[in-house]
């Protein structure tokens, strides 16, 4: 197992550039999970990773070792693909046997070697079919024992589970985390899907643009978000991010509407600044009736989602979006909003970067 | 997979079965009738109407492979039973065997050697291209080429002329660098010829490859040769088969090039069956059986790779 460093990677296709000055270390045992959009560069710095792309300009080491002018095969690194991957012509036993052919061992160590991957991951009654007989989750189980098998550095996820229906998602997720436990592999892993970099990372990295936008715990990213980029894009329903402006009394939503917070929230805020409220819909409080630190609104629309509701509630020239238990509220129904000021966050509309307070 | 057809999908799907059989049989006619004349004895290769019930013999074949003449007069019995069994069979077809005035041996006719310079030049020409063409089409298939497109356009156009168009400068070029009536001349020509093609039904074959498999490969601790070798080669195999047949037919039968390229040592079978239409008393037999065995390599190799074809003809129709 292996430390993982990227120090100033920058990579050019033709003329655009898709990573932009890239640093990120990667701890041994630890499991990151890159999470952006499509075309953020996240898929490009796996692969820069493994050796499948060339880096312009920066270093990567695996353990000390700078290793960006080596070939994928020197690396001694492991690769899932979203498409799995798996050599048509070849049994799920060649598939996995196949890293350990490359370093020439004896067939009956690899047979070892197969059978045990096999069994961690219960596919040992498929050996002789070819992948194509098995369904999606069990070629992704292949996929993984292959590149389990010769017990890699570092083993590399691009959007693993992210070609298979939701349900065996959920279960493959879980499989995978087990095994990351386990095996305690050195792991970086790539989606677009935000429920699986919280469930499954100890750290994520989250790219936008061929630049790093924050790098933390789960639930640092959720909780402190580093801009409006992060904040917008980690959580679901999307965080509520409203035009305010602090006055003395509260934060003014445009359009007269006032909200009355405490004096300590925003006389910290730079008046001279336009400013953004960051807020998740679990900390929007609603309430039937008023009280200090609510104002008045009314429901514009409902979302029943069954465990909880979403309750769109119109705040000056804005709209908050509320979660709260079902069956609650009607909609045209007065209600009294505000905000839990512990987990308002403030940005600075122009540079998306987060205010904090220096305390 | 069960599926409901209604009335009307049934009365198409028998319509079009009657429509392939009606094809089939215009199809399949000439060759029936080939095969059947080279069976025949002479004298019932041109009655009419067509003799169809026959007993049949090898006679046509054991000519196709002698000089021969013309027997004045009916074989004596002695001479008959002590002929060796090809030689009967050309007795029995009316003629006998020209023999070396001093050895006495039998002249064999130029059938078995043009024949056999076939097989080469096809065979050897066909795994040219073909092995030239696959690592053509990866290359382009997998790398930035400068002026690719360009370069694929340049090797399509080589394609756009009729090849008989620059038979005189080419003749004239061989005699200049004494590849006239060479094996290699000839497989440089078809080699050549084919290239083209193969690199652009490759190119399909391989685009169609994901390049994860080799990428996979490459993680897995290969490096790319041996990637190419052990899953882009395996995998391109219904390709390398469609390209092969391909390739094998258009040099198999190839006629003006092998009629101008070459004379005595290195001419193909192609030229020499017509030839054999003019000269005197056509004996329909003999060009019949020349024409039978000349379809068998084509209908064997193309029946040994039928699976291959089959998925082969009908790529880019499947989804992944």
């Amino acid at each position: 197992m292996a430390r993982i460093e990227l120090r100033n990677i920058q990579k050019f296709f033709g003329a655009v550039q898709v990573l932009k000055d890239v640093n990120l270390t990667i701890e041994d045992g630890e499991f990151v999970v890159m999470l952006g959009q499509s075309g953020c560069g996240k898929t490009t710095t796996l692969r820069a990773i493994a050796g499948l792309e060339t880096v312009s300009t920066g270093t990567i080491s695996i353990d000390g070792r700078e290793v960006q002018d080596l070939r994928a095969a020197d690396r001694d690194i492991a690769f899932v693909f979203q498409s799995f991957s798996l050599y048509p012509h070849m049994t799920v036993q060649e598939n996995i046997a196949f890293p350990l052919r490359a370093v020439g061992m004896s067939q009956s160590s690899r047979d070892a070697a197969v059978k045990e991957v096999a069994k961690v991951l219960e596919i040992e009654r498929f050996l002789h079919r070819k992948p194509s007989a098995l369904s999606g989750g069990d070629m992704q189980r292949v996929a993984i024992g292959r590149a389990l098998v010769r017990r890699p550095k570092a083993l590399l996820m691009d959007e693993p589970i992210g070609a298979l229906d939701a349900k065996l998602r959920e279960q493959m997720r879980a499989e995978i985390k087990r095994l990351h436990i386990s095996r305690n592999s050195t792991s970086v892993y790539v989606t677009h899907d935000q429920i699986e970099a919280m469930s499954l990372a100890d750290r994520i990295v989250v790219m936008h643009a061929g630049l790093l936008q924050q790098v933390g715990t789960p639930e640092e990213v959720y909780n402190r978000p580093a801009n409006l980029f992060v904040a917008q894009f980690v959580g679901s329903p999307v965080m509520n991010v409203a035009e305010v402006a602090p006055q003395s009394d509260g934060l003014s939503f445009g359009s007269g509407a006032v909200l009355p917070v405490a004096p300590g929230l925003v006389s910290h805020l730079p008046a001279e600044r336009a400013l953004r409220l960051g807020i998740r819909p679990e900390a929007v409080v609603l309430s039937e009736s008023g009280a200090a630190g609510l104002l008045e609104s009314r429901i514009s629309n409902i979302e029943p989602l069954g465990s909880h509701e979403i309750v769109d509630v119109v705040l000056g020239s804005t709209t908050l979006r509320a979660r709260t238990e079902p069956g609650r509220l009607r909609t045209g129904a007065p209600v009294w909003v505000g905000i839990d000021t512990e987990r308002a966050h403030f940005f600075d509309a122009d540079s998306g970067m987060a205010l904090r307070r220096i305390a | 997979m069960a599926e409901v057809k209604t009335k009307g999908e049934v009365i198409v799907n028998r319509a079009a079965i009657v429509a392939v059989m009606l094809a089939l049989v215009v199809m399949l006619t000439p060759i029936l009738w080939i095969t059947a004349t080279a069976f025949k004895p002479r004298n019932l290769a041109t009655t009419v109407p067509p003799t169809v019930m026959f007993e049949p013999t090898l006679s046509p074949f054991a000519k196709l492979f002698t000089k021969r003449s013309q027997l004045r007069e009916p074989v004596e019995q002695e001479v008959y039973d002590a002929a060796p069994w090809w030689e009967q069979l050309v007795f029995d077809g009316g003629e006998q065997v020209v023999r070396n005035k001093k050895t006495g041996e039998a002249t064999p006719s130029g059938f078995g050697g043009r024949y056999l310079n076939s097989l080469i030049v096809s065979i050897v020409s066909t795994v040219l291209a073909v092995s030239m063409g696959t690592i053509t089409a990866y290359g382009f298939s997998r790398f930035r080429v400068p002026g690719e497109q360009d370069w694929l356009f340049f090797i399509l156009s080589t394609r756009m002329l009729p090849p008989i168009v620059v038979a005189i400068p080419m003749f004239l070029m061989y005699r200049a660098v004494g590849l006239y009536d060479t094996h290699i001349g000839l497989i440089i020509l078809y080699t050549a010829f084919n290239l083209s093609f193969a690199v652009w039904i490759m190119k399909g074959f391989i685009d169609e490859i994901p390049r994860e498999y080799e990428e996979a490969a490459l993680v897995d601790g290969y490096t790319r040769l041996q990637a190419f070798f052990k899953i882009v080669l395996p995998e391109a195999l219904t390709g390398i088969a469609a390209t092969a047949v391909f390739c094998f037919i258009t040099a198999w039968n190839e006629y003006a090039f092998a009629l101008m390229m070459t004379s005595r040592n290195a001419q193909t079978a192609p030229p020499y069956i017509p030839s054999q239409v003019g000269s005197g008393l056509s004996d329909w037999t003999v060009i019949a059986s020349g024409t039978f065995l000349f379809l068998l390599p084509v209908a064997i190799f193309t029946f040994l790779l039928r699976n291959h074809l089959l998925r082969g003809m009908s790529f880019g129709a499947i989804r992944k």
